[in-house]
């Protein structure tokens, strides 16, 4: 009696193992890069971490398919290698000899990539689903970009400077009109001769006493 | 007693170091490397240093002496020596006019990139996400992400010069910005340029010595400066070599522009500019010499990083096919796994070989890049991959920007000196001279920003400048040298400085210089001549890299008008002068008779 029953438990298992080849059509491989990932605090791979596989891809079915009861015996492990790569093909929990659809499985992997590779501590990148494509976080597109926030600072020191050196002129000039009107009415010999190009802006420097030297050294 | 009203220098540091300023510019940090590169590495000091002895100093001291004789900006200047010879300041203004609607271009990139660096994560480093978040933008794979952020998100760049786009609106901004710092710079004239040229000129070598450091405490960067350096000593026999030298000299020093004319007429009389001039050549090949260290080091890195992961791709590659353990395979033992694996799977590793990659170091060290391509490219791409990479960025694209603002500030100093000595302008204000000429510069400018915007720049870059200053510096130095004569000249320089020039100075002035360059000119056009149609790289976005293509014929034409209008001011000056002449003549004549006939 026992033994019947002993086979009984072990044939469905038995019978979905042959489900499961390696390049089967509703299965993925997956391929584990845990020393890459994780350097010196690599786990070992062993049989309780592919369970652990085994028990995040039921729960991922689950929570995709909202009802369904998915078990850790539905999904089927086969070909592993020194790599750390295998095949899996899940089953249906109604009938265990039916395979669920590739793109279904696509999807509910998709959905909970995120909560699978945190189950070991692995990325997008290190715990690799052949075919399935990573779906990459939204970039993040902050508003206004912060280029334009810098730009604005530098910008706006430049207008500010150019204003400020604008205005000190002006009132430069300004000034030596005062001053010129009072000293014209008093001194006769102090005639400015404007040579070439005649600017008259810039007015403090007095030409006068710097021929000092007939050598400038450098 | 006549009092000059002419503007000097507060000092002759100031001089001294704007000339600094002016003479090191982007091209002693992205074109000397290259040539160093290609020409022999350490061996090509050596026809460097000899052109910079024969023709690099010489004509250096030759335009500061004018300009502080003569004590006007070029076309001033090239008046007083001959009236006939004003065409030659002319040429000078209109060739610093298209440099200065170019140049003004790569600083508004440097602002753009120096922006983005206050960023987490550069934006250059890595590429951004498709619309259906499944991978990365084609484009951006199959170039590089650094070529991506350039071409693509800098300037937005066109397949060809014919296809335009709208302006980039990001571009214009910075654009604005270049020119509202460069006229902050030059609103007062030569007062405030002094000023800042304290900063502009010494700020660059505090980033060059900390990227030093930087540079050679990265992995792998002494293996690029070793190699590149090691003098290969067959490439002297080139005679490419020698002529790469001698333009080089000459365009990095910057003759030909008036900008040295226009810097000299400030100086006091009796300035001893003899000295400066050794000095501020030398310090200029220095420069340059210590920005290809740095250069070459940052090479090293680069290529020590892509042949770092070419192998770790490889390692994975095999890994994966054979699907052996992680720690199996190490980089080390790559080589000898690959002939193991080939032996044990011969059919699976033959699948295998149109993707495994050859890693080759020395071809990495072996890519060699100049220009704007180095600049932002690979030394983008290099900073990215250095730890706290936004500091190293800032800090690049600062020194970038102040070598540009540098030679900018010569560069309009170039235009204004000689437009203010004209009578016409000279009662305009400083401040609304200058800002009329950084206006009319930046809207034609903003050509620049659109999307086939860098063609015409390369353009200008490759076709503005070069053979005009050639001709400019040939037509200057015969002048001075036997037109208004040697001796004449040496009494000239006697008048300021005490002492005559030895004949040093004018074996070069009269005899090597200007043989030297007529056989650049000669070159020159041979060179433009057998290279048939000219050609310029276009960006295919499909390909994701540049491709040779040729310019139209509207682009052909433009090119002979930009040759044509700075060459033709010599001897259409010269002709209106002649005419002119004749007609004073005439007109004197007749004047004369007629008083002699009313005393009668």
């Amino acid at each position: 009696m026992l033994e019947k029953i002993l086979v009984l438990l072990c044939l469905p298992s038995a019978l979905a193992q042959h489900l499961c080849t390696p390049g089967a059509s509703d299965g993925y491989k997956v391929r584990l890069s845990i020393k890459t990932a994780l350097g010196d605090q690599a786990y070992v791979w062993n049989e309780n971490e592919m369970f652990l596989f085994r028990a995040t891809l039921a729960f991922a079915m689950r929570t995709h398919f909202n009802g369904q009861m998915y078990n850790v015996s539905n999904i089927v492990v086969c070909d592993e290698t020194p790599r750390v790569s295998f095949w899996f093909v899940v089953t249906s929990p109604l009938d265990t000899s039916t395979l669920v659809d590739r793109k279904d499985v696509e999807e509910a992997v998709r959905k909970s990539r995120n909560r699978i590779n945190s189950a070991f501590l692995l990325t997008d990148k290190t715990l690799e689903f052949i075919g399935i494509a990573p779906t990459l976080a939204a970039p993040v597109y902050p508003d206004p970009p912060p280029w334009l926030i810098v730009f604005g600072v530098v910008m706006g020191a430049v207008g500010a400077g150019i204003i400020i050196l604008l205005v000190t002129s002006v009132l430069q000039k300004k000034r030596k009109k005062n001053e010129k009107s009072e000293g014209e009415d008093d001194e006769e010999d102090t005639r400015v001769k404007t040579v070439e190009n005649g600017t008259a802006s810039d007015g403090v420097y007095n030409m006068s006493f710097s021929d000092d030297e007939r050598f400038t050294k450098m | 007693m006549e009092k000059e009203a002419r503007p000097s220098w507060d000092n002759p540091l100031q001089f001294v170091l704007a000339c600094v300023s002016y003479a090191v510019g982007l091209g002693n940090v992205w074109r000397f490397p290259y040539l160093c590169q290609m020409h022999g590495g350490g061996g090509f000091l050596i026809p460097y240093f000899i052109m910079l002895i024969l023709e690099g100093i010489p004509l250096f001291y030759l335009e500061l002496a004018i300009g502080q004789k003569m004590r006007l900006g070029s076309i001033g200047a090239w008046t007083a020596i001959s009236p006939y010879l004003g065409g030659v300041g002319l040429a000078s203004v209109v060739t610093s006019l298209y440099l200065c609607l170019y140049y003004n271009v790569i600083n508004a990139w440097s602002f753009w990139y120096l922006f983005h660096s206050f960023q987490s994560v550069l934006p250059w480093a890595d590429c951004p996400i498709n619309s259906n978040r499944t991978g990365f933008i084609e484009e951006c794979e199959t170039a590089t992400s650094t070529q991506y952020f350039f071409y693509r998100q800098t300037l937005d760049i066109s397949s060809s010069i014919e296809e335009n786009g709208g302006i980039h609106t990001g571009q214009a901004l910075c654009l604005l910005l270049a020119w509202g710092i460069t006229y902050m710079f030059i609103v007062r004239g030569v007062k405030s340029t002094g000023k800042v040229v304290y900063f502009t000129s010494t700020f660059p070598y505090v980033v060059l010595f900390i990227y030093l450091i930087r540079g050679v405490t990265l992995h792998g960067a002494i293996n690029g400066v070793i190699y590149m350096f090691t003098p290969k000593m067959e490439q002297l026999a080139n005679p490419t070599t020698w002529i790469n030298a001698a333009t080089q000299i000459f365009f990095s020093l910057g003759l030909g522009f008036g900008t040295l004319i226009a810097f000299a007429s400030y100086n006091q009389y009796n300035n001893n500019f003899e000295r400066q001039a050794i000095v501020v050549s030398l310090i200029n090949s220095g420069t340059s010499i210590f920005a290809s260290i740095v250069t070459f080091a940052i090479y090293g890195f680069k290529a020590t990083v892509n042949y770092e992961n070419c192998l770790e791709r490889t390692r994975l590659l095999l890994l994966n096919t054979f699907s052996l353990a992680e720690d199996s395979i190490t980089v080390d033992s790559l080589s000898s796994w690959i002939d193991r694996l080939n032996t044990t799977y011969p059919e699976q590793f033959a699948e295998l070989t149109n993707k495994l990659e050859d890693c080759n170091l020395e071809r990495e060290l072996d890519t060699a890049v100049e220009g704007t391509g180095l600049a932002f490219i690979v030394y983008s791409e290099a900073i990215k991959n250095m730890p706290l990479s936004q500091l190293w960025s800032v800090l690049y694209f600062f020194m970038l920007l102040l070598l540009g603002m540098g030679s900018m500030l010569g560069n309009v100093t170039a235009i204004i000196t000689p437009l203010r000595d004209f009578k016409l302008v000279s009662n305009m204000s400083n401040e609304l001279l200058n800002g009329l000429v950084c206006v009319f510069c930046l809207l034609l400018g903003l050509g620049f920003t659109t999307t086939s915007g860098n063609y015409w720049f390369t353009m200008f870059n490759d076709y503005g400048a070069n053979f005009s200053l050639l001709f400019i510096v040939l037509i200057e130095v015969i002048s001075v040298s036997y037109i208004y004569g040697i001796k004449r000249f040496e009494k000239d320089i006697e008048d300021m400085l005490g002492y005559r020039p030895n004949w040093y100075w004018k074996i070069t002035w009269a005899g090597i210089s200007p043989l030297l360059l007529i056989t650049l000119f000669i070159v020159y056009i041979v060179n433009y001549i057998q290279g048939g149609t000219p050609t310029y790289q276009a960006w295919n976005k499909e390909l994701g890299k540049s491709v040779v293509t040729e310019y139209p014929v509207f682009a052909q034409v433009f090119i002979g008008l930009l040759l044509v209008s700075s060459v033709s001011c010599v001897p259409l000056t010269a002709l209106y002068v002649y005419c002119r002449k004749r007609k004073d003549g005439r007109l004197h004549r007749s004047q004369r008779t007629v008083s002699i006939l009313s005393t009668q």
